[in-house]
């Protein structure tokens, strides 16, 4: 499978890079590890004219921590994210979610930007140029039909990014330089939850770092797929809880991957969270909420009915681990 | 038996250091000047009529050199097995499913290609499809084949004993409706070929093929040209286990387009066609009734099979045979009815696939055996051992079995897994389970199925060894080559092998049915042993004995009862050059499978092969009971190859073929919606990565097969039979739930939990 | 578009004139000749085209040769030094651990990162490392044990 043919840049700065997307901001690309791009790209679903590589910039491979918190340069990877003594240290979360992503080479090249920005998925959008020729073009790809929800008139395809849940969890921001400037948005608004356009970049927009503030209280992150390895999540699961004094819940995230449109918040369960403490009936009853909250669609293999359930057995497994 | 010096021994394989330094070819690694490259363009129904193809925009792409349809071809069918021809290389009047070939081009490079399969515009006009082969035995269900009018394109109908009379004298009769998926084979390589046409006309073709000779044969059949014009040669094949064992379109296209333009022609498939366009295991379903003494004796069983064959034959009337013969092993049955039926389907074809037709049967019997054994309060063990086959029984198809420690691969996989200490013992979610199987080693009873070698004593000592087997990644060239070192007593690096090219190396069928190690070992075996034996007489006139009193051991030759006289190998072969012999030392070989009357089972009973190996499989799983997932902990595998020519390689088949097994009972499934593959990718289909892999113990079980070669069997095909039901009762015994369909994902698990 | 291209492989640097949307894994098989790198998905799926780029494994199939110049690549043809094989390159052969051999060359490469990075590697951290790396031959009962081989002597 051959890639379409496009122009190819190495600008030296952000900034030039943010005029050249803005230039022709429907047929630009931006390029970092290329992981999920150039399957799209193979696959014939994005067909950039130019193609601007990231990896050329300086500078932006990059973890610090400040007083306030962590920042991660947008074209950090994800290998290095895991091996970081500094994120295994203080953020442990980050790095074992960015073990789960892809496998070992996917995580050398793949950067923590592109996992974020990855295009969302579906069984009928993911695959080649014939593949698809054997039904009318959907929505995604500029059609006029949705083949999964056959009466709808949007697209329901899937964000199954590994690293955003966690990160929306931690309440981490994003930085975005644009050629009108920047601005730092939480990470939760980079997504639009719409399947057609997920994220909400503006023209020219490209995402720079990533912030996280200290963390308080105790991250997980939970991921279900049929293989131990490869595989995006059928279901995933970050769950973040802060407690107060006496062991009760102050405040609870939990975000889910793989479900919806984008990352997906599950607002119910947070606040069925608030206030309580966690024993046997708590647990059971929150869990079994989760399978009223969420509807996903069948954009992958999996069935709704199967990831409904998982995600409330991911919730309670989570929930267990922090009983104590 | 000798002590032997080089059969039996952790031989490295030969090509092993090509392999590990990237110097090894296979098909797509070839190229040549001015090659031009090919693809082909699929249909995107599931069944239309095919009106008309407008070649025109194709060829105006720039760099596009050739392009074809149907209509360009000789009208020739072919197809594996003679008599179920039913395919063109590239679909003519209509297509008949979702990746069937229309048309082909060829260009200069690869992109050109692609391009210009994009803009073939062809004229569809749709027709109704049938998806499930029940449907497509309906009155009245769209038809795929005009000479098929009910969709079976094969089926068997066969009595042994008198199965009416043996359930009525059954203590127990029970009857199960069990069920499998399609599998697809993914070898790593995908399928290609590379053509060049010389001045003469003939086509040399090298392809990525299991089986040259009969590649040659359908080849010069789509080709309309004399054999003598098609030579087929076998790079290195990364894998096979069955796939590659049919002509495919990129086979006839690379020679046609190589006929057609005189230049050098390659076609390399795309993994999403291996998927959608090659050949994959047969779904089954099966209704199984058996009948039982209260003592445990196996008395009848009666099948209904109906396999869903999707668009083509390929194997059918061999695969749908083979399931019925091979349920007479490895267990005493003397009352067998089975109805088997081979139903087309608009779908993706089914082919042979290591084991062919035999583990979807084996799946329903080994399970359903575990059921009973329950129900009447037997160990499942102890049920199986009392039913096991013996060597030199009578078999009601008339297999001859002249080896079986099918009773030895029981006790020793139990042991292995520790039966008596687990099974029913471990806390709940762990079990094990075992499952017992038989298979051929090789296919005797066919025409032109004999296998030739011939090897050559060169004036250094060396040996030169012309084998038509074909290696795809199994080690034949290796395993071949220990039997003609052990033969004339050389070492492994004594001997240089050529194999698996029409032009040069002499007929072998290839590798399918298991039975590579026997027939051309055998031949190879046989071929040393007349070198050999040309030696010795020479060696004899001049020291004056017998030569039948003579031994070829360690590059020496001397007398048997007296070591100490004799020669080295050089000097002989110099005493032999200068008694004016014919040079150079050739010794011929040539076995063909004994068999009296020569059948392929189709039509009549008969010994279909010269050998059968025998296994046992055991499973430890841990079941998840929250989220249902299955780990498989251990795996035993006991198997019964005869003996093991090289036990390093022998393991390695048998690791290999376990987690094939275990891809098929737990993770692996060709899901089609309205006939298209919705998984045709290594990221959506589950083949088991190094992170599924248990541990996994392989115990080769010893009987020296009286017709293999210093003893030797088939391995590595017949172990992935069992797997599959050996991990299905594990999970019984874990978590007290039967599964009759496969695979047995989380999400199957978790629904039976809760309903429970 | 076609452009020249800069590309250090093996230890020698080469400069060919090529598509400029070429993956590396294209330019090495067949600009360059490497065709021990193989295409076994050309999608990201299944390790076989696996290379290394200043140390650390990449699939060639998925990355931009365009994008890669002027970096350290090494093929499995690179692997071996003065003819002597690489520890690993050894493992493989002496264990058993190849069969068809297709999935060889990415197999090596990754466990060659791997193992730079932890030259003491448990059973689990193995498998996990090549996970991504498909094998339908050997089962990887020895390809893993060829890996932990290569340090276990020293
Ligand atoms: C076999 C396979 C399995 C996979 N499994 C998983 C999985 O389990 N979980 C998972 O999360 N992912 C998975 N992926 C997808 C992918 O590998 C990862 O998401 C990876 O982190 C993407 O990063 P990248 O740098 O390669 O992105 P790229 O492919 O370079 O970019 C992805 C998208 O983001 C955009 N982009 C990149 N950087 C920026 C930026 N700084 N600002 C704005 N836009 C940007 C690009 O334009 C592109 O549209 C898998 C991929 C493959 C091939
Ligand atoms: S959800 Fe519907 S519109 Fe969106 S990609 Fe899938 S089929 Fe297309
Ligand atoms: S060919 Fe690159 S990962 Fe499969
Ligand atoms: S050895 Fe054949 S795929 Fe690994």
């Amino acid at each position: 499978m051959r890639l379409p043919k496009f122009e190819y840049l190495e600008p030296r700065s952000l900034k030039k890079a943010s005029e050249a997307l803005t230039a022709d901001p429907k047929g630009t690309f931006l390029l970092a590890g290329g992981t999920d791009l150039l399957v799209n790209m193979k696959h014939g679903v994005i067909q950039p004219k130019r193609l601007i590589n990231l990896k050329a910039i300086p500078h932006l491979n990059y973890i610090t921590e400040g007083k306030d918190g962590l920042r991660i340069g947008a074209l950090t990877t994800l290998h290095d994210l895991a091996s970081s003594t500094l994120v295994q240290d203080k953020y442990p979360v980050l790095g074992q979610c960015a073990l789960e992503v892809a496998a070992y080479t996917h995580q050398v090249m793949g950067t923590l930007g592109g996992n974020l920005c990855q295009e969302n998925r579906c069984r009928y959008y993911n695959q080649s140029v014939f593949w698809r020729s054997a039904r009318a073009p959907c929505y995604k790809v500029g059609g006029e039909i949705c083949h999964v929800v056959r009466k709808s008139k949007e697209c329901h395809s899937t964000y199954r990014g590994d690293m955003a849940p966690v990160l929306i969890a931690m309440d981490a921001k994003v930085k975005l330089v644009g050629w009108m400037g920047n601005r730092t948005i939480p990470l939760k608004r980079l997504y639009t939850q719409i399947g057609k356009k997920p994220l909400s970049l503006r023209k020219g927009e490209i995402l720079k770092e990533i912030f996280i503030p200290s963390p308080s209280g105790q991250t997980l992150y939970l991921k279900w797929r049929l293989r131990g390895t490869l595989e995006f999540p059928m279901v995933s699961l970050a769950l973040h809880l802060e407690k107060n004094g006496e062991g009760n819940i102050d405040r609870a995230k939990v975000i889910l991957s793989g479900l919806g449109t984008g990352p997906l918040e599950a607002f119910e369960i947070e606040k069925m969270l608030k206030g309580v403490s966690l024993d046997d009936g708590v647990i059971e009853k929150i869990s079994n909420q989760m399978v009223k909250e969420i509807s996903p669609m069948r954009t992958s293999i999996a069935s709704p009915n199967y990831q409904r359930k998982m995600a409330g057995i991911l919730l309670r497994q989570g929930l267990e681990k922090f009983k104590s | 038996m000798d002590k032997l010096n080089v059969v039996g021994k952790r031989e490295v394989m030969l090509d092993a250091w090509e392999k590990a330094t990237g110097q090894a070819r296979f098909t797509d690694d070839l190229s040549f000047p001015g090659m031009l490259f090919g693809k082909i363009l699929r249909s995107p129904y599931a069944h239309a009529k095919i009106l008309q193809v407008d070649l025109t925009q194709a060829l105006n792409v720039p760099g596009v050199k050739d392009a074809i349809t149907g209509r360009d071809i000789p009208k020739k069918m072919y197809g594996i097995v003679p008599m179920a021809k039913d395919e063109y290389a590239l679909a003519i009047e209509k297509v008949r499913y979702i990746g069937d070939e229309v048309a082909a081009v060829v260009a200069t490079s690869v992109e050109a290609a692609e391009e210009a399969i994009l803009k073939i515009r062809v004229d569809y006009e749709e027709l109704p499809a049938v998806f499930d082969p029940f449907e497509a035995m309906r009155p009245g269900a769209p038809i795929l084949h005009s000479n098929v009018p009910n969709n079976v394109s094969a089926s068997i109908r066969k009595e042994f004993g008198n199965v009416a009379r043996a359930f009525s004298e059954s203590d127990v009769v029970y009857e199960d409706t069990f069920e499998t998926q399609p599998v697809n084979h993914s070898p790593l390589e995908p399928q290609a070929a590379l053509a060049i046409v010389d001045l003469s006309g003939k086509v040399t073709l090298w392809s990525s093929t299991q089986i040259p000779f009969f590649l040659r044969r359908n080849l010069a059949t789509t080709l309309d040209i004399p054999e003598s014009k098609v030579r087929v040669i076998k790079p290195k094949v990364g894998g096979g286990f069955g796939q590659k064992i049919d002509l495919y379109a990129k086979d006839f296209c690379a020679a046609f387009f190589a006929m057609r333009t005189g230049k050098p022609v390659k076609f390399v498939y795309e993994r999403e066609e291996v998927f959608t366009s090659t050949r994959q295991r047969h779904p089954m379903h099966i209704q199984l009734k058996t009948g039982m003494k209260k003592d445990g004796t196996l008395l009848a069983q009666q099948f209904k099979v109906v396999a869903d064959g999707g668009a083509y034959n390929s194997t059918a009337p061999l695969m749908i045979t083979l399931a019925c013969y091979f349920i007479m092993l490895p267990y005493r049955l003397e009352n067998l009815l089975f109805e088997g039926y081979h139903v087309y389907t608009n779908k993706p074809v089914g082919g042979a696939m290591r084991g062919h037709g035999i583990p979807q049967v084996r799946f329903a019997v080994e399970t359903q055996l575990d059921m009973i054994a329950e129900k009447m309060g037997i160990d499942p063990l102890e049920l199986r051992l009392k039913n096991a086959f013996l060597a030199g029984e009578p078999h009601p198809g008339k297999l001859l079995v002249q080896s079986c420690g099918f009773s030895d691969t029981l006790v020793k996989a139990a042991e292995g897994i520790e039966w008596k200490e687990k099974r029913g013992k471990l806390p709940f979610g762990r079990g094990v389970g075992l499952a017992g199987a038989s298979f051929p080693s090789g296919v005797s009873n066919m025409s032109h199925i004999s296998s030739g070698a011939i090897v050559k004593i060169e004036r250094d000592g060396a040996v030169t060894l012309l084998t038509g087997a074909a290696d795809i990644g199994q080690g034949a060239e290796t395993v071949i080559s220990q039997i003609v070192a052990e033969e004339l007593g050389v070492t492994l690096e004594d001997i240089r092998i050529t194999a698996a090219d029409t032009e040069i190396t002499p007929l072998d069928p290839g590798t399918f049915g298991s039975g590579v190690t026997l027939r051309a070992g055998n031949a190879a075996k046989m071929a040393a042993l007349a070198a050999k034996e040309k030696l010795f007489e020479a060696v004899a006139e001049k020291m004056e004995v017998h030569s039948k009193d003579l031994e070829a051991k360690n590059r020496r030759i001397y007398m048997k009862d007296q070591p100490e006289k004799g020669m080295s190998l050089i000097e002989a072969i110099k005493i032999y050059q200068y008694s004016d012999r014919p040079m150079p030392i050739i010794g011929r070989g040539s076995y063909l499978p004994p068999a009296k009357e020569p059948t392929t089972l189709l039509k009549e009973d008969g010994n279909f092969s010269p050998a059968y190996s025998f296994m046992t499989q055991a499973a430890e799983v841990e079941v998840d009971t929250q989220t249902g997932k299955i780990k498989v902990l251990k795996m035993v595998a006991s198997h019964d190859c005869g003996r093991a020519i090289n036990p390093m390689l022998v393991e390695g088949q048998l690791e290999g073929s376990v987690v094939g097994g275990m891809g098929q009972a737990l993770y692996e499934d060709v899901i089609t919606d309205k006939g298209e593959v919705v998984n045709p990718s290594f990221l959506d289909y589950g083949i088991p990565t190094a992170m599924e892999v248990p541990s996994i113990v392989s115990i080769e079980v010893e009987t020296n097969d009286p017709e293999g070669p210093f003893g030797a069997k088939e391995s590595g095909e017949g172990t992935q039979l069992a797997p599959a039901p050996a991990i299905v009762n594990a999970i019984y015994d874990a978590i007290g739930v039967r599964f009759k369909t496969l695979p047995v994902t989380p999400e199957k698990v978790l629904e039976a939990l809760w309903k429970k | 578009m076609k452009h020249i291209l800069k590309l250090h492989v093996n230890g020698e640097d080469f400069e060919i004139f090529t598509e400029m949307n070429k993956t590396l894994l294209e330019v090495l098989r067949e600009d360059l000749g490497f065709t021990g790198t193989k295409r076994g998905c050309d999608l990201g799926a299944c390790g076989a085209c696996t290379v290394l780029i200043d140390g650390k494994p990449y699939l060639s199939c998925l990355t931009l040769a365009i994008a890669v110049q002027g970096k350290k690549i090494v093929t499995i043809e690179g692997l071996a030094r003065e003819g002597k094989l690489h520890p690993l390159q050894k493992a493989f052969i002496e264990k058993g651990a190849i069969q068809c051999g297709f999935c060889t060359p990415g197999m090596i490469l990754t466990a060659k990162a791997f193992l730079d990075e932890h030259p003491y590697p448990s059973e689990e951290e193995t498998k996990r490392a090549i996970s991504g790396n498909i094998c339908r031959c050997t089962g990887y009962v020895k390809i893993v044990e060829a890996i932990l081989s290569v340090n276990e002597n020293q």
